[in-house]
């Protein structure tokens, strides 16, 4: 693509965007025995930076370890009736005690998403048409997504994104919309209702995008659209 | 008054987008179409729900959005149509009695309901959003993101089917239509915020209202109707649902004297509010009068008229959640062999059945 319809946007490094402070004991949180996460602390006491490569190295060899024991994956499909089934009339039916139906997650615990979170999962997605990251661009910007969730997998949970286009007359905001909404809607659990809206004043044809980016029916049959869906995979996939 | 759950089967993973029933002598058949563009055929008894019939997937290349029963067939014939996201209408049919021999309910157990494909139309540009036949059974309306309402004659079988004539006056994509119970009278609800009405005017199809007032795209609509020949004459009223999260209930009120054809309708009230996002789906039941919506919230909820005909509607029920966390495509009130209730489908893949407990 030669022909940018902005030349020059502005550039944010990448090491500039904003993230979550490290803490070191979450570090520790995800994998490795006892003795690993013992062997790692005394190595943070030698070199105090998580940026430490023997560190690294080790957390590299835990992956590896951790990638033999692939837990059982089950498919969704064999939640489903099989056609032979039907006369036996047993597929899956839920009981007439209505608790069944938000009974399915009540084991897990509340887990609230966060702005950060949805900022990790958006501004990495790639520009359609220069080769840096939504983040990078400021299309996306932690200060214009709120969040309201009180992390019980029963409730309703709303977020709300106003994406900053380069431009004013920016013909690509619905596809960049389309895609961090194909984004948030794979990541998040499905009690997330998303909002995407352009940032007041900054595009010309601002409510007709924003129509368009919320109707369930649109956004349904362009997933179903192969060309465009190939598009929005191409900005999914980072930006290298 | 309060709304329990009858029964919920799960029938596929992606999202169920539409469903419609229709009582035969020997059952009660619910179609289910969904995002994996295979319908599903429910047969809805008191005592047990069976999976009758799963149609050919390869049929539609894309989701079906919508399926309708022909009404007024011969009465041992089930005709369905299907509208999908790949632009094209199917017609599938049934004999669900062959002759004598096959009428006693064994037989019928045995061997299910299986329906063929009888006709496939072509017409509409991009994804076909609802289908819709008349009273009578001799027309077919079906809309479509193109913008456009066509509107199909067919002949007693169903195999042939004649553009009679194509309505383009929304300015923006067709989301629903829905006829009269027992007028020749269509509603079309539109992406741009408009419900406009249909009638045959000379030979061909006019549109005689527009109905303004609805903050967003206005997702579905249905007709007062009545069993018992309640209704006056004159009495024709539309209830519609929108992405501004409201339900309105639209009144004929005259024949417009000024402009030769056109009809005055007023918006004669707007349901007490209670979803959150938008309403996907409104359904007014003919036998107990009463309306029941549902949409993005989750939310089931049941309004009744003071007394017919007021416009005063009050909440009598609402269930919260009823497909758990999922968003509900479609709500419609069905009759089990005397036992009125309501059917659901939701983006979880779930049909919902739901007692309503006076």
């Amino acid at each position: 693509m030669s022909d940018y319809l902005n030349e020059n946007p502005d550039v944010i490094d990448v090491d500039e965007l904003p993230s979550r402070k490290e803490d070191s004991n979450e570090l520790f949180e995800n994998f490795g025995s006892k003795e690993a996460i013992e062997r790692k602390k005394l190595l943070l006491k030698i070199d105090h930076s998580p940026k430490s490569q023997v560190l690294h190295d080790i957390e590299l060899l835990d992956k590896l370890l951790l990638l033999n024991n692939t837990p059982d994956l089950i498919s969704d499909t064999e939640s489903l009736p099989s056609e032979n089934d039907s006369d036996t009339n047993e597929f899956q039916i839920r009981g007439s005690e209505d608790s069944n139906i938000t009974d399915e997650y009540a084991d897990e615990p509340a887990d609230p998403v966060d702005v950060q979170e949805i900022y990790d999962l958006t501004a990495h997605i790639c520009d359609p048409e220069h080769p840096l990251t939504l983040g990078q661009l400021s299309i996306v910007n932690m200060p214009d997504i709120e969040v309201h969730d009180d992390g019980n997998p029963n409730h309703l949970a709303q977020i709300v994104i106003r994406i900053t286009p380069t431009i004013t007359h920016c013909s690509l905001a619905t596809l960049i919309g389309l895609g961090i909404r194909v984004r948030l809607e794979r990541a998040l659990p499905p009690r997330f209702r998303i909002t995407i809206l352009v940032k007041k004043g900054t595009h010309n044809s601002e409510q007709q995008v924003n129509k368009q980016l919320n109707d369930k029916e649109r956004v349904a049959a362009a997933c179903e659209n192969e060309q465009l869906l190939g598009v929005v995979s191409k900005m999914l996939q980072t930006c290298k | 008054m309060s709304i329990t759950l009858a029964k919920g089967i799960k029938l596929q993973n992606d999202k169920t987008w539409s469903l419609d029933y229709k009582c035969t002598p020997f059952s009660n058949l619910l179609a289910v179409a969904s995002t994996d563009r295979k319908i599903k055929i429910l047969n809805i008894k008191p005592n047990g729900t069976k999976l009758e019939d799963v149609l050919d997937g390869t049929v539609h290349r894309k989701a079906v959005r919508s399926v309708a029963w022909r009404p007024n067939t011969d009465i041992n014939t089930a005709t369905l149509a299907a509208g999908s996201f790949d632009s094209t209408v199917s017609i599938w049919t049934k004999e669900i009695v062959g002759n004598d021999q096959e009428m006693d309910d064994e037989s019928m157990d045995e061997e299910g309901i299986e329906m063929d494909l009888l006709a496939i139309i072509e017409g509409h540009e991009n994804e076909v959003k609802c289908v819709a036949w008349s009273f009578d059974g001799n027309l077919l309306a079906t809309c479509s993101r193109d913008k456009s309402v066509w509107i199909w004659e067919t002949d007693e079988m169903g195999e042939e089917y004649e553009c009679v004539s194509v309505l383009q006056e929304h300015s923006q994509d067709v989301k629903h239509v829905v006829w009269h119970p027992s007028r020749s009278l269509l509603a079309s609800s539109s992406y741009d915020d408009t419900i406009r009405l249909w009638k045959e005017y000379d030979d061909d199809w006019e549109c005689v209202a527009v109905l303004t007032g609805h903050e967003g795209t206005v997702w579905s609509s249905d007709f007062e109707g009545s069993n018992t020949d309640q209704l006056q004459e004159d009495e024709i009223r539309l209830v519609s649902v929108s992405d501004d999260s409201t339900a309105r209930v639209w009144k004929y009120v005259e024949e417009d004297e000024e402009n030769d054809g056109q009809q005055v309708w007023i918006c004669q009230s707007i349901l007490p509010k209670v979803h959150a996002n938008q309403v996907y789906s409104v359904s007014w039941s003919p036998i107990s009068g009463r309306i029941a919506t549902s949409g993005s919230d989750g939310t089931l909820v049941i309004y009744q008229e003071s007394e017919r005909g007021s416009g005063t509607f009050e909440v009598v029920a609402q269930k919260e959640l009823c497909h758990g966390v999922y968003e509900v495509n479609i709500v419609k009130w069905i009759d089990v062999e005397g036992k009125e209730m309501i059917a659901t489908g939701g983006d979880d893949g779930y049909v919902n059945l739901w007692n309503i407990n006076e």
